[in-house]
């Protein structure tokens, strides 16, 4: 992991917090982190692409109620990360979507295992009340910290995979990425379609 | 309400679902947002904390942008509770406030998550892709980094999504607060003051025509480089085309687009090996 990539990392742990646990200003879509994330690697285009296509992949799934939609700034970020690399994007792209579906049920198990600790935190703030807000505050570092080694684990066990295979990888395998990566904003484009009809007023 | 109390609920609630879990939800944010209200409001009445405390660490779930109605709502109710002189009257307030949490939560949330989820935000993700392709942005190129777009236009589209987003959710979460507090259950805690069916109908069919927009907008756009006979041309409109049918069929099915991409890249890898 160069320095770079462990930057690329910090910054999309702390957008990552913006899905859920703070703000939630929009700066976990897809159109937004991937340009960000194209700040550092300079690849505008790329940028803007992945997080179109992201967005465009992940806008069926809302979250509404429980459902935990796959992250796209993990998508973003890991696709990116392998693109900066000199990996081609429809190959990175592959990594990303793996990773944010892979992300999400490690957050699922994350929201599962605080219920164990909710009882800890309910008891210290009926005693001391004013401890709510160090409780958040610990709360966000912790999700920060998690989603920083997540994310980490992410684009450094997909690099180093992908780097291992890319030297015996054949050109149908690319070309085959390569089409599956031409579909992604037609597949996403036709589901918005649904997603805007109304059944009845 | 002051506007120092307004401001600390507004920005307190940026963090509603910090702590988020599937036992009781957003309630360790529920009371992070309330706690300076609470706190002033029973400055006198230490005792009556622990009682309070464990009714606003109970369950609550809502969209976090709607639930600013919830948070006004509920402190007028708490203070009506406060000011109880007799207990029936307490006990009528108490249960009072029971029912508002749990009716305003549900309508806010399925507000919210329709509005916000559901509809502004594909909306958002339509302007701004109409913006990059307009500006000659190629989204859909496989190969993207051959040209480089200006830097400008590149977050023009981003930044115009991010603000229509943020000034339709900055204000109702802004105003949320300040109505749910100053109306009643009469007036459904402010929610009977804008005509949200209305608005998520009209934004929902102007968002259809955008959508079928784009997909002929995009659809000509890819093609528009390459000769009709061209072998790129072929391979690309049989993409679109078989996709866009694909999609509306896994869509009906219930399949996510994520499987759908994935089952194209082993179909796609199955299919070039052999």
């Amino acid at each position: 992991m160069t320095p770079e990539l462990v930057l690329f990392c910090a910054l999309a742990a702390l957008l990552e917090l913006d899905t859920t646990y703070a703000f939630q200003l929009t700066f976990s879509r897809g159109i937004i982190a991937g340009p960000l994330f194209a700040i550092l690697t300079g690849n505008w285009l790329a940028g803007i692409q992945v997080g179109v296509f992201t967005e465009l992949l992940f806008s069926d799934i809302n979250p509404l109620g429980s459902i935990l939609p796959p992250s796209a700034v993990v998508c973003c970020a890991v696709s990116m990360a392998l693109n900066s690399l000199g990996i081609e994007l429809c190959f990175a792209f592959v990594w990303g979507v793996i990773a944010a579906f892979l992300f999400a049920q490690a957050e699922q198990y994350m929201r599962k295992r605080r219920v164990g600790v909710l009882p800890v935190w309910e008891n210290k703030i009926m005693q001391r009340p004013d401890t709510i807000g160090r409780v958040i505050a610990l709360e966000l570092f912790t999700n920060l910290l998690i989603n920083f080694a997540l994310i980490s684990s992410f684009v450094w066990i997909s690099s180093s995979i992908t780097l291992w295979l890319m030297p015996h990888m054949s050109i149908q395998s690319i070309m085959a990425c390569r089409f599956a990566y031409m579909a992604v904003p037609w597949i996403g484009l036709a589901s918005l379609i649904p997603e805007f009809r109304l059944k009845k007023r | 309400m002051t506007f120092k109390q307004h401001f600390t609920f507004f920005i307190r609630s940026f963090f509603l679902q910090t702590g988020w879990n599937y036992m009781k939800f957003q309630n360790l944010g529920f009371l992070f947002v309330m706690w300076p209200f609470l706190k002033g409001l029973y400055k006198n009445d230490k005792d009556a904390l622990p009682s309070v405390l464990s009714r606003y660490l109970a369950t609550f779930n809502t969209q976090p942008v709607m639930a600013s109605f919830c948070f006004g709502a509920l402190a007028k109710q708490e203070e009506l509770i406060t000011g109880a002189k007799t207990l029936p009257q307490f006990n009528e307030e108490f249960s009072q406030w029971i029912s508002i949490k749990r009716g305003l939560t549900i309508t806010t949330a399925s507000i919210g998550d329709r509005l916000f989820w559901g509809t502004l935000k594909p909306f958002t993700l339509l302007l701004a892709l109409f913006m990059w392709i307009t500006l000659g942005i190629k989204v859909f190129e496989i190969q993207p980094e051959q040209l480089q777009p200006p830097l400008a236009y590149t977050f023009m589209a981003c930044i115009m999504a991010f603000i229509a987003f943020n000034a339709i959710a900055l204000l109702v979460k802004w105003q949320g607060i300040k109505i749910g507090y100053a109306t009643d259950e009469r007036a459904c805690f402010g929610l009977t003051k804008f005509d949200w069916n209305r608005t998520i109908y009209n934004a929902k069919r102007i968002g259809i025509v955008l959508a079928v927009a784009m997909i002929l907008f995009g659809f000509y756009n890819y093609l528009k480089d390459a000769r009709a006979s061209d072998l790129q041309f072929i391979t690309r409109a049989t993409i679109v085309v078989f996709f866009v049918c694909i999609s509306f069929i896994t869509r009906r099915l219930r399949i996510p687009n994520l499987y759908l991409y994935l089952a194209a890249v082993l179909v796609f890898n199955i299919a070039c090996f052999f």
